[in-house]
């Protein structure tokens, strides 16, 4: 759990995981049931994707499953269901990344509360596996509280009360069953049900600012001496600059003067190394710009690109070890001349250091840059088009959406792939508009093998317009339509956009590609 | 593959980086023989018992390159056959490991490059017996090659 502590778990996942949380635990009074049922969906719908209540699962789940919008609903919720799940294993393995499965979830559909148990007991192990971080235990204490309220008659409620009290004994006490109320009242003492219940919940209430304020301290004194994976997190409009600027570090260095000497590193340390073998290391590290310009010139980059307060030496500490692993490598020039044994070891350990780097730095490249496409991009992109004065005005019969499971990853950043989408998806609509009923758009996805062995994702856009529109079109008209940004997006990302024709089911399918991107999972 | 007196390892690459590597640490392995294009790479393949090859051939011609950088244009690359003709380069060498497949040279071939697993697959699936080495690791891609033959 060390590694919980160098990302700090415990915040980061009280963002990803506020939905959950943000509102009350008492339950909420299920949709109006006078409402007819797109109504119902959209109110269900807007308790959870607005409101982020955590009782909008039992709003989602009461829709009849006989209508097109409970068939929606249950679809979703159990599209999200392994999402969730994910999350939670995450946790309980240590996974300081595992709000992305929560993050992916929460755009989906809203948990089942049953979850929070689980969840709850996730954050208990790793608590009790890493005593310094109390954050762990207050997070459980949370959940915990969360599955009590939201299903108290589930049959585990009493094994949760109990390990509630295990870990919070004081807040548990909020949460005894009825009856155990019950005979705290019959206690001589004056008027215990009026006395007993909201001075706790004030307690609790600035309990529960102390410690966000102290989180919010704490995050903020992390900000000013923020790692590269930090900085990222916080900036995603630094992404691209943070990409190209790990890529230069990689390719440059680390791989054709670093990696490329790992055999005769090797063969050094085991006494076996040939001259020639020497020779080759030797031109390779020290050979043309020094190894420390060479780094330090790297990093004087990133501060160019990221900002002159990033200080990567000092404040992250794998590009420390790697510029002491460096450094190690410059002065050993001699020794390593000289046949000495112990230089021998410390360059293979210098070496290795700066192996581990690029490792790391290789994941948080991939990382940057990878958007799933699923379903949850597809709807947000028709609610977001659909959210518009014109579109919006426009009558659908039917937006069909469907995507595979697992989803592709792209190498697009989400928020260009979503700009991209939405003026593809917004043309479909509008074109549609001035035809006859019945007005259909579909949004699909599929993958295609290259020669190269590398995939290409296509997303479809398709819709019910018999005008005809051509990939020439598209460019012709990208001044008017909105869509020169959408060709400066795919010029950026090596993605393309052509016209397909009519398949039976519709008129025309608009297919946006991009390079599939992989270690997805 | 290593009953032969010396197998004969053939090093596909548009510079002489892999050359330097591979005589610098596989000759007590093999004899090492280098070509720079796809047309010496076909020329050369008979009689070889194994490939080394670059993915990357920035520094080639485009009359040497293999692919149709039009199509790859229109289809991946929103027109733009600059682009187009960039990428028939950073993937060249795959395409001339098809190219040597497609002549039935089917030897145990290894690329110097961290492929994904899933892209690894791929090329597995398609041209048959295809390994990788995340970097230049001697030890690795005999290895590699070994469990290829």
């Amino acid at each position: 759990m060390s590694s919980m502590r160098r990302h700090p778990l415990s915040l980061v996942l009280a963002f990803a995981l506020a939905p959950l949380g943000l509102a009350a635990c008492a339950g909420t009074e299920p949709v109006d049931g006078g409402l007819s049922g797109a109504s119902q969906w959209a109110a269900a719908r807007a308790l959870w994707h607005i409101d982020r209540d955590p009782a909008a699962y039992r709003a989602w789940i009461e829709i009849d499953p006989a209508t097109p919008e409970g068939r929606e609903a249950h679809r979703l919720l159990a599209e999200a269901e392994p999402h969730y799940r994910r999350g939670i294993e995450r946790v309980r393995g240590g996974d300081p990344e595992a709000r992305e499965s929560f993050e992916r979830a929460v755009r989906i559909a809203p948990m089942d509360p049953v979850l929070y148990l689980p969840l709850a007991r996730a954050f208990r192990d790793q608590g009790r596996a890493d005593t310094d971080n109390p954050h762990l235990f207050i997070r459980a204490a949370e959940y915990y509280r969360k599955f009590i309220a939201l299903v108290p008659h589930d049959p585990r409620t009493e094994e949760a009360r109990a390990e509630l009290a295990e870990i919070d004994p004081e807040g548990s006490r909020l949460f005894a069953p009825p009856g155990e109320v019950g005979e705290a009242a019959s206690q001589p003492l004056p008027a215990p049900q009026e006395v007993a219940t909201w001075p706790l919940w004030v307690a609790v209430a600035a309990l529960a600012l102390a410690v966000a304020a102290i989180g919010l301290l704490l995050w903020r004194s992390r900000e000013r001496l923020e790692s590269l994976d930090s900085l990222a997190e916080r900036k995603p409009e630094l992404h691209p600059a943070i990409h190209y600027l790990v890529s230069s570090l990689r390719h440059e260095l680390l791989k054709h003067r670093i990696g490329a000497v790992g055999s005769a590193v090797d063969a050094l340390r085991e006494g076996r190394a040939s001259e020639a073998q020497i020779e080759f290391l030797r031109g390779r590290l020290y050979g043309g710009e020094p190894l420390t310009d060479a780094w330090h010139g790297h990093l004087a980059a990133f501060r160019r690109a990221l900002g002159p307060e990033l200080d990567l030496h000092r404040a992250d500490k794998h590009f420390r070890a790697g510029g002491r692993a460096i450094e190690a490598i410059a002065k050993l020039e001699k020794r390593l001349a000289a046949g000495d044994a112990r230089a021998f070891e410390k360059l293979s350990t210098a070496h290795a250091t700066l192996r581990e780097l690029d490792k790391r730095l290789g994941q948080l490249a991939q990382r940057l840059v990878r958007t799933s496409v699923d379903g949850a991009l597809f709807r947000d992109v028709v609610d977001a088009v659909r959210g518009e004065y014109a579109a919006g005005a426009v009558q659908l019969d039917e937006v069909v959406i469907r995507s595979p499971e697992p989803a592709p990853f792209v190498e697009v950043f989400r928020v260009d792939l979503v700009l991209v989408l939405k003026n593809v998806v917004r043309n479909a609509i509008l074109a549609v508009a001035s035809e006859e009923p019945p007005r259909r758009i579909g949004l699909d996805v599929d993958t295609h093998v290259e020669l190269t062995g590398e995939e290409t994702v296509r997303i479809h856009v398709r819709d019910t317009c018999p005008q005809e529109l051509t990939t020439e079109d598209i460019y012709a008209r990208r001044m008017s339509r909105g869509l020169g940004l959408v060709t400066a997006a795919l010029s950026r990302y090596d993605g393309a956009i052509q016209v397909e024709p009519a398949d039976g089911e519709w008129a025309k399918s608009v297919v946006v590609r991009f390079f599939r991107a992989y270690d997805e999972e | 593959m290593y009953d032969a007196v010396v197998p004969r390892l053939l090093v596909i690459e548009d510079g002489n980086e892999y050359e330097e590597f591979a005589t610098l640490f596989l000759a007590d392995r093999f004899e090492v023989v280098a070509v720079h294009s796809a047309a010496e790479a076909l020329e050369a393949a008979p009689g070889t018992d194994a490939m080394l090859i670059d993915l990357r051939f920035e520094r080639a011609r485009d009359e040497d390159l293999l692919g149709d950088a039009g199509e790859a244009a229109a289809r991946l690359f929103a027109g733009d056959l600059e682009r187009a003709r960039r990428w028939l380069k950073e993937q060249q060498g795959t395409l001339i490991l098809g190219a040597l497949r497609e002549a039935g040279h089917d030897q145990p071939a290894v690329f110097v490059h961290d492929f994904p697993p899933r892209r690894l697959a791929n090329l597995a699936r398609l041209y048959g017996r295809v390994g990788a080495v995340p970097t230049f690791d001697a030890a690795a891609i005999v290895r590699t090659l070994e469990s290829l033959a």
